[in-house]
This record gives structure tokens, sequence and C-alpha cells, in this order.
């Protein structure tokens, strides 16, 4: 078989396993969320469907769908599907750039675990992070509905100013890797013998804020508030449409943006050989999940901001912040280090 | 392999154009605009020029048609709904002159030696950085400058008088 047809085969079943693996575990984190939030609040949670309430993902996923799609009057059809898409393929898309393993070799050919190993792929995570804020807009827009789409205003406002911060925040990192690719970042940690995080620990913490404002998660979640505010933006949604965008926003996207921190701040799949050729995707994924753990608990443990707080925090405190990071790395690595 | 990728993203970037310049709806130019900005990115990456097609998604299709995006959806949907119908005697004057600069460039393109390879450059990032910062540097600081006097401009017309 030619080179070609043996890389194309080996993408397409990266994809597979990748767009499977991530959209069950969203959908099962659904059911850890909201056992965690009961234990969490003395209640029992999901009990009844399955054994610990198991399959309640399930149930919830086939009520979601059977349910009679309704489309606001006046709406603009078309955007109105569209924004569905636009909510979730960047989020998937973010999946696409993390690197869960080292490389190995299977029949003579070399495979490494991660779909798009391009040299500026922290640029395109910045680039899909971004461009989830078209779903949000075109979804208010699109429903023709004036509560809607001053949600979707206010969740964008969000959106944009901590995206902004996000990518002054990251630049430290990037500067002490001397790379952008996600391959290169976790392979200068491991050459350096040190997790980015002890180098950058304000970046670490401003990238968690911005983590928790993007993907809508408390503090930062004043612009959704389900419980009060109905999460504006989506309110006109319906079903399996209405499902797929906390399904992106709340579970793809944190569980994506935890695993660029672990790229990041934690060292990538590093760690002690416990578990042989596996070991590696377990530190990722054990690194990973704790912090997708460490967002669903501040998530039910803390109260919010205020909606004017949020955007302020953004560019009157973290920005600045982010930039005298980022000078200090430069100057410092200047003078002591680098090249 | 390469002209598959090739003609399937030149397919969809003059789909989305043409589609921007038809469609009656601001909101729908905008997502085809909004698309076509999409397919030359992937042309970037596709031509080797990772760099470029970052900045093509971060800051074009991102930071720019965010605005366009927010201002469109904005206006008043009674506004947005009327066709002004088709400008005649801009099309009379622009057509003649469009389609000569068309066939100027056209013949630069396929007579011309426009862009010359000067052989593989190992990191795009690194190289850019370097042009920018040594050989270019005073073009690159008076642009900085240009859009600083913007940004105070457009504070200065947003202010509501007190």
């Amino acid at each position: 078989m030619t080179e070609v047809g043996v890389s194309l085969i080996v993408t397409l079943v990266k994809i597979v396993v990748l767009l499977g693996v991530a959209l069950g575990v969203s959908a099962y984190l659904t059911w850890f969320e909201r056992k965690l939030a009961g234990h969490i609040q003395a209640r029992l949670g999901p009990s009844v469907v399955g054994p610990f309430g198991l399959l309640q993902p399930i149930a919830d996923g086939i009520k979601l769908l059977t349910k009679e799609s309704i489309i606001p009057k006046g709406a603009d059809v078309p955007v109105y599907y569209l924004a569905v898409v636009l909510a979730l393929a960047p989020a998937i898309l973010l999946f696409a750039v993390i690197p869960f393993g080292p490389e190995f070799e299977v029949f003579g050919y070399k495979v490494k675990p991660i779909i798009a190993d391009v040299n500026i792929g922290l640029l395109l995570v910045f680039a899909m992070g971004s461009l989830l804020v078209y779903g949000t807009i075109f979804s208010g827009w699109a429903s023709n509905s004036k509560y809607a789409f001053i949600g979707s205003l206010r969740k964008a406002a969000v959106i944009i100013a901590y995206e902004v911060v996000l990518g002054f925040t990251v630049l430290g990192v990037v500067l002490l890797a001397g790379t952008l690719s996600t391959v290169g970042i976790v392979e200068a940690q491991a050459e350096k013998g040190v997790w980015f995080v002890f180098y950058q620990p304000v970046a670490f913490i401003l990238y968690l804020f911005c983590m928790l404002a993007e993907s809508g998660r408390v503090p930062f979640d004043i612009q959704e508030a389900e419980a009060e505010l109905v999460t504006g933006y989506h309110v006109e949604y319906g079903g399996m449409r209405f499902g797929a965008f906390p399904l992106a926003e709340w579970y793809l996207n944190v569980m994506a943006l935890s695993a660029i921190a672990v790229v990041l701040f934690f060292g990538g799949w590093s760690g002690p050989n416990i578990l042989g050729p596996l070991s590696p995707y377990f530190w990722f994924l054990a690194k990973m999940f704790g912090l997708v753990f460490f967002v669903l608990w501040l998530h039910w443990t803390l109260p919010r901001f205020q909606a004017r707080d949020v955007t302020e925090i953004a560019w009157k405190i973290m920005l600045p912040l982010a930039l005298v990071n980022l000078v200090v790395t430069a100057v410092v690595l200047y003078m002591f280090g680098g090249e | 392999m390469e002209w598959v990728i090739f003609s399937f993203l030149s397919l969809w970037l003059l789909v989305s154009v043409v589609g921007a310049i038809f469609v009656r709806n601001p909101v729908h130019s905008i997502l085809f605009f909004l698309s076509s900005v999409l397919a030359i990115a992937g042309l970037f990456l596709s031509l080797g020029a990772e760099l470029i097609a970052g900045l093509q998604l971060i800051i074009y299709a991102v930071a720019i048609v965010v605005f366009y995006v927010l201002v469109i959806t904005t206006i008043p949907w009674e506004k947005v709904k009327r066709f002004e119908g088709i400008y005649k005697r801009e099309l009379i004057f622009g057509l003649p002159a469009v389609s000569i600069i068309f066939g100027l460039i056209a013949y630069l393109i396929i007579r011309g030696n426009l862009a010359e390879p000067v052989g593989t450059v190992g990191d795009n990032v690194r190289e850019v950085g370097r042009t920018l910062f040594t050989s270019y540097l005073f073009p690159f600081e008076v642009a900085s400058v240009i859009l600083l006097v913007a940004m105070i401009g457009a504070i200065l017309l947003g202010r509501k008088e007190e």
C-alpha cells in the first residue's frame, strides 16, 4: 500500500476513535456532573435509571432526540440550523491538535496519537476557541427573539474579552518552549525536566480563569445563568439542537481546554512508568480529568461574579497581568537563558 | 493527491465568494464571507504557509469578521430586509474598470514571474518574526501607530457628549 493511503487510513481511524470517545465521554460527564452536584448539595443525584443512574445519559439522549422540533416564528431557518454546527464544530476541532501520547510503531508504521501535528498547533487552539463565538451570536440572532439575542451579545462580549487574555497568557509558555507546536511544548518540558506550571504560575491561574469564562462555568457564568436567565442565547432551541449547545460548551470545551492546559503546564503525557506502554495515556487522561473535575467542583461550590465585573476583570485586571507576565518572562529569558 | 485538496478548497472559495456577492440578506452574505475566509486559510495551509493560515483564522476569521457580524446583527430587522435594487449607474461605470483590472492581473499571473520560491523555509514562525523585527521594523511600528490613532479616534467618536 502507498504511503498516502496508509496515512489517510491511520488519520481516519484516529478521527473516528477520538470523535467516538470525546462524544461518549462528554455524554457521561453529564451523569458525572449531576452525581457530583448531588453529593455536594447533600442529594443523591440521578439514581433511578439503571444502577447508580448510569443509564440516565442514554435516557436523556433518547428524550432529546424524540422531542417535537419547534422552530420559532420568523426565525432564519438555515442560520438557525447552521448555528448548531458553528457551536459544535470548533469544540470538536480543538481535539485535533491535542497530543495524547508519544509516537509509537504499529507494523513498521510510525503513528502519532495526535490528529494534526502542525507546527502552529496553539494558534489553531486560539482560532477554534474564538470561532465558538459565531455559534453563540448566530444562534441568538437566528432565533428572532430579543431575549435570545441580548443573551448572545452578553456571551459574545465575554468570549471576546477572555480570548484576548488567553492569547497573551499562553505566549509566556510559548516563549519558554520556543515553539507553537503542541507536541513540541510537551517535549520541551520533558527535556527541561520541569513542568511549565512552576515557571509560569501566574499564566496558569490566568489560563484557568479564561477556561472557566470561555466554557461558561462558575464563577464566570452570569452571562448564561441557566437557572435564572435560562442561558439566553439558545433559549429558542428545542430537543437535541438545544442539547448540542451545553454539550459543546460545558463538556467538549471544558475537556479540550483542560487537555490543552495539561499540554501547556503539566508536561502532557510525562509521568512515572507504571503501566508499561499505556502509562503515557494514563497520565495524560488522569491530569486532564483532574482538571475537569476541578472545574465541575468549582461550578457547584462558588457563587457568581456580577455581570459587569466579568468583562471588567478581563480587560482591567487580567489583561495587564498577562502582559506584565509576558514582558517579565521575555526579559528573564533574554538575560538568563534561551539561545 | 494535492490537486484534489486544491480543487476542493478553491471550489469552496469560489462558491462562497459568489454567494457573498449575490445573496440579499446581509447576515447570509457575512456567513458566505466567513466561509470564504476559512477556505483561504485552508489554501494557505495546503501551500505550507502554516503561520499565515493560523493568522488568517485568528485575525481575519475571528477578530475582524466578528465585528462585522456584531454590527450587522444589531441592525434593525426592517432595514436588513429592505432590498435597494441593483445599482445600475455604478454597474455601468464599474464593470469596464473591473474587467480591465482583471485582465491585467490575469496577464501578469500567466506571463509574469511574480513569486519565486526561495528554497524551503524550516520554521515559518521564526522566519517571519526575524524579518518583521529586523528588515521591516520601521513600517511595522508605523502600522501599529496608525492602528493606535484609529483606536483613539473610535473611542472619541463613540463617546457620548457629557
